[in-house]
């Protein structure tokens, strides 16, 4: 055991740190803490749309309550929001993420995350054609299949201009991240080429030597964008399609098959769960992660119910939210709980009594670090198995249809059982799990609590 | 002096940070102390003393970087203290790495 201790501390804990200090990870991980509130509120928009009691829609108590007091069109007001925000979800990423990589290296943030913009809309194809030909059918057989183009569509669309949010939601997450690493790196590494650096005769203001400077790797990167789209990302270009599509095929679709095995299911807990065990910040390190690969999903669930289609996605950034981590990572809920029932240490006692009221939001660095469970032998096994077994129950629960697939993003602070609730789109049988797996992480919990109760007698 | 407490999301050290001044004003000692979350933290400016969360101590290098060229010490809090909240402790941590 001390071997193994030794092994995890010198060698897998500094790798771990390290990622979680890398400058593009942090930039991503930044970037969707900066929209957090945009997404939160756009989900709670969805849900306020499509909460149904019954399954039935048009009979269902709620939305015809919603209908009555607010009139046929009470939707438009959550479509709003949700227009203006997960509908374009990818936009403010592509800014975003460029914005932070440039600061990360002292270049000019804000014009990086301009560019980045300019970059992702320079690849956006602007034909959209609705006679079962084209671009948007090409889009829609690719990245949405069986979203219908409305009748009327063809009014008003030009063969150039249009811009269709197909290419701005959150399925083109991946186009946007790659986008904005790429136009951030090439822009610091061109800011700082003496090649480009314009030198202006002394009396000229250096404010204005500057604006010349600034202008070039902003002109070379935005042809060097216009050439990519032109031999590589047309109907005529290596690829024969746009950007969006060649990423999405390549890179998202793949990612996400993977992301919702239970084997990734499994292992993003764990990782997290060790680094914690070490007193590192595990959820914070695999963070970039969850935020780039399971909100798309919770919005792909989302978009799917709301289409009238099955949700797909098991494995989802709410799912972990609410049935995970409940009290904070280790379901440490739990933990306080089989304390105050069982335990007859008083530091215990003391520890648990104080975390009740964070750990009702999920906040548990008082018990982590308190008890301590951080290199704790004896906390380690159920501090580890908790998490594997919640998403195991978690994960079967809702692949038999028990329970329904995770559609809302939720608040990380969001109450036990409330969170399971809200996650699942308003289900009881969501709040049911929760309380099922707060159960479950008890009964683990408790035997532990009892040993540690005997290791103080001994003393 | 102004301690600024630094973690995840500037949640758990805002619980600290209560702590802290309760033990701040029961010495009479003037301090502004405030939690705040790693993104927005390293923008901060005129701070006398940052203190870490252990569960982030991995960002120590990145924020010396910022941090120490501007004259502001730099230190990861104590993990017992921080897993106790024990304020008065922290407090004098932030004390001492000032002198």
């Amino acid at each position: 055991m001390n071997g193994f201790m030794n092994f995890m501390e010198t060698k897998f804990v500094p790798v771990a740190a390290r990622i979680g200090a890398q400058r593009h990870l942090v930039a991503i991980r930044d970037s969707f803490a900066a929209i957090m509130a945009l997404l939160i509120a756009g989900s709670m928009a969805v849900l306020i749309n499509n909460l149904q009691i019954t399954a039935d829609g048009a009979t269902d108590p709620y939305q015809v309550m919603m209908k009555n007091i607010f009139g046929e069109g009470f939707k438009a007001f959550g479509g709003n929001i949700w227009w203006g925000t997960f509908a374009v979800m990818s936009i403010f990423i592509a800014f975003l993420v460029a914005y932070n990589l440039a600061k990360s290296y002292d270049a000019p943030p804000l014009q990086a995350g301009a560019l980045s913009l300019a970059v992702y809309f320079l690849f956006i194809p602007q034909a959209i054609t609705a006679d079962g030909s084209g671009l948007l059918n090409d889009f829609i057989a690719k990245v949405a299949p069986g979203t219908a183009i409305p009748a009327d569509f063809a009014t008003g669309v030009g063969a150039w201009g249009n811009v269709n949010w197909g290419f701005l939601n959150s399925s083109n997450l991946f186009a946007a991240l790659i986008i904005a690493i790429v136009v951030a790196e090439l822009y610091r590494l061109l800011l700082k080429s003496k090649y480009l650096v314009i030198k202006m005769p002394e009396q000229v203001p250096p404010a204005v030597a500057k604006s010349f400077t600034a202008l070039l790797p902003s002109m070379i990167i935005l042809a060097l964008a216009s050439w990519t789209q032109m031999f590589i990302f047309s109907d005529t270009g290596l690829f024969g399609t746009n950007v969006f599509a060649v990423i999405t095929k390549f890179v998202s679709a793949p990612i996400a098959n993977v992301g919702q095995s239970f084997g990734a299911a499994l292992f993003l807990p764990l990782f997290a769960q060790v680094l914690w065990f070490f007193g590192i910040h595990g959820s914070n390190i695999i963070d970039p992660v969850m935020q780039a690969v399971f909100v798309p999903a919770v919005d792909a669930n989302a978009a799917a119910l709301a289409a009238g289609l099955p949700a797909t996605n098991i494995v989802t950034k709410s799912f972990f939210d609410a049935f995970v981590n409940m009290g904070g990572s280790g379901a440490t809920i739990a933990l306080i709980a089989a304390i105050l029932v069982a335990s007859k240490r008083k530091d215990y006692r003391m520890t648990a009594g104080m975390s009740v009221a964070p750990g009702l939001f999920n906040i548990n660095e008082s018990v982590t670090y308190g008890l301590p469970i951080v290199l704790n032998p004896l906390m380690f096994i159920p501090f580890i198995l908790v998490p594997l077994v919640l998403t195991t129950v978690a994960y079967l629960a809702t692949y038999i249809g028990l329970v329904p697939e995770t559609s809302v993003i939720i608040p990380w602070v969001t109450p036990p059982v409330l969170s399971g609730f809200l996650a699942t789109g308003g289900s009881i049988m969501g709040a049911a799990l929760s309380a099922l797996n707060f159960g479950i992480a008890f009964v683990i919990y408790l035997p532990f609590v009892i040993a540690a109760n005997k290791g103080i007698e001994r003393q | 002096m102004r301690i600024m407490l630094v973690c995840s999301a500037g949640m758990s050290t805002s619980m600290l940070v209560t702590k802290m001044q309760k033990a701040a004003a029961e010495r009479g000692f003037s301090a502004e102390i405030f939690a705040m979350a790693e993104a927005d933290a390293k923008s901060q400016k005129n701070i006398d003393v940052v203190l870490l969360g252990p569960q982030v101590r991995f960002l120590l290098a990145q924020l010396k970087g910022i941090f120490e060229p501007q004259g502001t010490p730099i230190e990861v809090i104590d993990s017992i203290n921080y897993g106790t909240m024990n304020g008065n402790a922290v407090l004098d941590q932030a004390i001492k790495l000032k002198k």
